[in-house]
């Protein structure tokens, strides 16, 4: 009855034939640094998976040999012999050398060589964000290069980015904590009241992605989406000059609103 | 040990000081039980609406819908979502597991394991339990207020939770419910820590104590340092809705002067990180106990479990930061709480390999107890490695706030402490009502639950790694998650399993509490100090206070002549 249509339902949304294993996939990569954190992620899955099966060979195989079925006498031991704590030690050590300092090595290199080293320079592209329930508010810099000014370009939930430049967002919030999530840049930092939070990306791909709020933000944060359009260099040039027009005819100078930006940050 | 001289008191004849008001530690750890397997199903039919409106978005919910939401035709409506993962999350962590493995096992196990007649502090027990009853009106109370109840995410972040994200009365009736809550359980946890130094039965030393003891003890450690600090977190949070206050508002809002909502993302954490060993040291115990007497054999480095479980609780209070990468700290900060983080695999690593040490050439009993903490064993592996991936911090700048975490924490806290839960209701209720439960239900219940959880929760982890993030009303608006509707329905459908099989271990608790077989007075031939009482255990609990000989795990020695496998703790261990 309807159970069985609900169940199929849905599937004939996803519209287009996909094996499990394609939907189990992350959104595709577009950024420059993203493949450092697939690369650790798949690095803690093969470990894991390791681990994980050497827990499974003990949970299942000591529970098939060693049921009293078959091994009617248990071995008295408080695992307290030279060899058992030397096995508990190894198995210890394993972990801490194989999976935490190999990890926290590599996370801690790429947090600070590159998600933390922020660009800087003239080549460096600027943008500020404020997110508000349940938008995005974006600001370009505008033709004096300075934010906060009559001139700047502002936008709603359209972020229009340059590929292949490093791109710098600063961000804050005008009400609760938002959170910037970019999937398909692999990452995500907050919006905050009171404080300026940034992030850097470089764009690989053009074409139009999603934006999302990761973080709760009321009623209708689900409905707290923003488009993404990585544009080629001169495309995005072309847009830049024609907003910039509309910017200049169009910004409200008189309005304390138009002026929600800050003098970036270095 | 003891310290006091023990008094027989007379049992209590009305039906109010014998049910109702009682100091009996037993009668208040049953209240607990009811309790919090009450708020079990309310948070679990909480879950299946989450579920169901995940998978089936703008369908009606089945059955009861129509009832709860009629202005929607029984769609769950948006703000009525928010409220339900918000209140969800609340029941199921302070009102369900708390109740469950705190309020219930500590109450009833601490005094019987370690040979006392009661609490050292009754009358503070009975208000522990009277005050979580307070607090849980005040939760539900919320619910008929006219915005409804708190709708900010079971954290409850400022400046969401704050006047400007939630006006309705809903959140500050949640912040007292939770300050309520925590003045129950430190109380509690006073009352355990106390009786846990103070009344030992003579002989029994730190490590003769059963490890479900050292779970509980440490627990309520936790519990004693940490509740005040959500006690003041969120006691400003009310200041901040009711007396207008700014401590965790900040930029526009802020009319005067400056707070910081991040503020309360610390005070927050410093509490929520070592709540999930406050919750799981039970479980962890409890197994750890349950794996020995069951695989008949001694536990397997008891002393380095003790220990390593120590270890964790002490690094618990060290790496709560790892909840606020996105938050972008100094990076010095995050770097630091990243490495604790991973130091806490070391002591989990040594428990684990003790865990298995102790099936290691056991001879297996598989009742359902033990197949319940076999259950703990497989999921807290796939609970404790995921967490590598979040306590990265650049996976986590990925993951952070997605279904992957929900998949990690509902392993760790969810799974994990539910199966340890049940494995100590079937274990502890011939000691507990006089009855046994029936090991066919039970193992039944075993398997569907555990079939149902994993769908359920590795399901979550996959689209999580797919990108969908938390608390989203219709997560499907954004195309790249389009994808994930098939993985989102199979794991609706596991959830809808593993509620369904829950029905079967009800039936059994009251079919048995009827009609079930009376208990022996040590069905599971285990030699701990509670198994030498009669089942149920008496109002006094022990006639005589026992003198404690040897260790709790003393199974399958082989200098044993009287025909049994294991002895009492009261017995001189046996040698050759």
């Amino acid at each position: 009855m309807g159970f069985l249509s609900l169940l199929t339902g849905p599937v004939a949304v996803g519209a287009k034939e996909m094996s499990l294993w394609e939907r189990m996939l992350p959104p595709e990569d577009i950024s420059g640094e993203g493949h450092l954190i697939d690369y650790l992620f798949n690095y803690t899955t093969g470990m894991n998976v390791f681990f994980f099966l050497l827990v499974c060979a003990g949970l299942f195989g000591f529970s098939y040999y060693y049921s009293s079925k078959r091994n009617p006498k248990a071995y008295y031991t408080y695992g307290n012999k030279k060899s058992h704590i030397l096995v508990v030690t190894l198995i210890g050590s394993a972990v801490f050398f194989a999976v935490d300092f190999n990890l926290t090595r590599m996370a801690n290199n790429d947090f600070v060589n590159v998600f933390m080293n922020f660009p800087k320079g003239d080549d460096v592209f600027k943008v500020e964000v404020m997110a508000q329930q349940w938008m995005w508010n974006i600001r370009y810099a505008g033709q004096d290069g300075e934010f906060n000014t009559a001139d700047d370009i502002m936008t709603n939930n359209d972020l229009r980015l340059p590929v292949g430049r490093k791109v710098v967002v600063q961000l804050i919030s005008k009400d609760v904590i938002h959170s910037f999530y970019l999937p398909n840049v692999r990452r995500k930092v907050d919006a905050m009241p009171g404080r300026i939070s940034r992030i850097w990306f470089e764009l690989k791909k053009t074409g139009k992605f999603e934006i999302a709020c990761a973080e709760m933000c009321g009623t209708h944060h689900y409905l707290m989406k923003a488009h993404m359009t990585v544009l080629p260099e001169n495309e995005f040039n072309q847009w830049m000059k024609q907003a910039q027009t509309i910017a200049l005819a169009a910004n409200d100078t008189e309005n304390p609103e138009t002026y929600w930006g800050w003098k970036w940050e270095n | 040990m003891a310290f006091y001289k023990q008094h027989m008191h007379e049992a209590p004849k009305t039906f109010l000081s014998k049910y109702i008001f009682s100091f009996d530690h037993k009668v208040i750890a049953k209240q607990f039980l009811w309790y919090g397997i009450f708020f079990l199903g309310v948070g679990g039919i909480m879950a299946l609406m989450i579920r169901w409106t995940l998978a089936f978005p703008g369908v009606a919910f089945p059955l009861i819908g129509k009832f709860l939401f009629p202005e929607t035709g029984g769609v769950v409506p948006p703000d009525t979502y928010a409220m339900l993962f918000t209140l969800h999350g609340t029941i199921m962590i302070f009102y369900a597991i708390t109740p469950i493995l705190i309020g219930c096992f500590g109450n009833f196990c601490i005094p019987l394991m370690i040979g006392a007649r009661d609490m050292v502090f009754p009358s503070a027990n009975m208000l522990s339990f009277w005050l979580a009853v307070l607090s849980a009106v005040l939760l539900m109370g919320s619910l008929f207020t006219p915005l409804g109840a708190a709708a900010g995410g079971w954290t409850s972040y400022p400046t969401l939770s704050t006047l400007i994200g939630s006006p309705g009365v809903g959140q500050t009736l949640w912040a007292m419910a939770i300050f309520v809550l925590g003045v129950s359980s430190t109380m509690g946890a006073i009352n355990y820590i106390t009786t846990i130094i103070t009344l030992r039965a003579p002989g029994m030393g730190y490590f003769d104590m059963p490890l479900t003891v050292w779970g509980l003890w440490l627990t309520a450690i936790l519990n004693a340092i940490f509740l005040p600090v959500l006690g003041a977190g969120t006691l400003l949070l009310i200041f901040d809705r009711v007396f207008g206050t700014q401590f965790f508002l900040a930029g526009a809002a802020a009319t005067s002067g400056t707070g910081d909502p991040i503020l309360f993302q610390h005070v927050f954490w410093i509490f929520g990180h070592p709540e999930v060993y406050i919750l799981i040291l039970p479980a962890w115990g409890v197994v750890s106990d349950l794996l020995s007497f069951f695989a008949r054999k001694p536990a397997f480095g008891a002393k380095a479990t003790a220990l390593a479980m120590t270890s964790i609780s002490i690094l618990s209070t060290l790496v709560y930061g790892h909840h606020m990468f996105t938050t972008q700290m100094s990076p010095l900060l995050t770097q630091t709480f990243m490495t604790m983080t991973m130091t806490i695999s070391i002591p989990s690593a040594i428990f684990f390999a003790n865990w298995l040490g102790t099936i290691w050439r056991g001879s297996i009993r598989f009742h359902s107890p033990m197949l319940f903490s076999l259950g703990v064993v497989f999921v807290f592996g796939l609970g404790g490695l995921t967490g590598l991936y979040l306590g990265t911090v650049t996976t986590d700048l990925y993951l952070h706030d997605t279904y992957f975490v929900v998949g990690h924490f509902h392993y760790t806290m969810a799974a994990s402490v539910l199966l340890g839960g049940f494995a100590g209701v079937y274990f502890w209720m011939p000691k507990m009502f006089g009855v046994m439960m029936d090991e066919f239900l039970a193992k039944i219940h075993f398997w569907i639950t555990m079939l149902g959880l994993n769908g359920v929760f590795f399901g979550m982890m996959i689209v999580g790694y797919g990108g969908m993030h938390r608390r989203l009303y219709n997560p499907f608006i954004y195309e790249f998650m389009q994808k994930l509707i098939p993985i989102n329905t199979f794991i609706t459908w596991s959830a809808i399993i593993m509620g369904l099989a829950q029905f079967i271990f009800v039936y059994n608790f009251i079919n048995s509490l009827i009609r079930g077989e009376k208990a022996s007075e040590n069905p599971w031939e285990v030699g701990t100090l509670e198994w030498t009482i009669p089942s149920p255990a008496p109002h006094y609990n022990f006639k005589e206070i026992p003198v404690v000989k040897c260790g709790p795990h003393e199974l399958g020695n082989p200098n044993l002549k009287s025909g049994r496998d294991f002895q009492y703790q009261t017995e001189d261990l046996v040698q050759a």
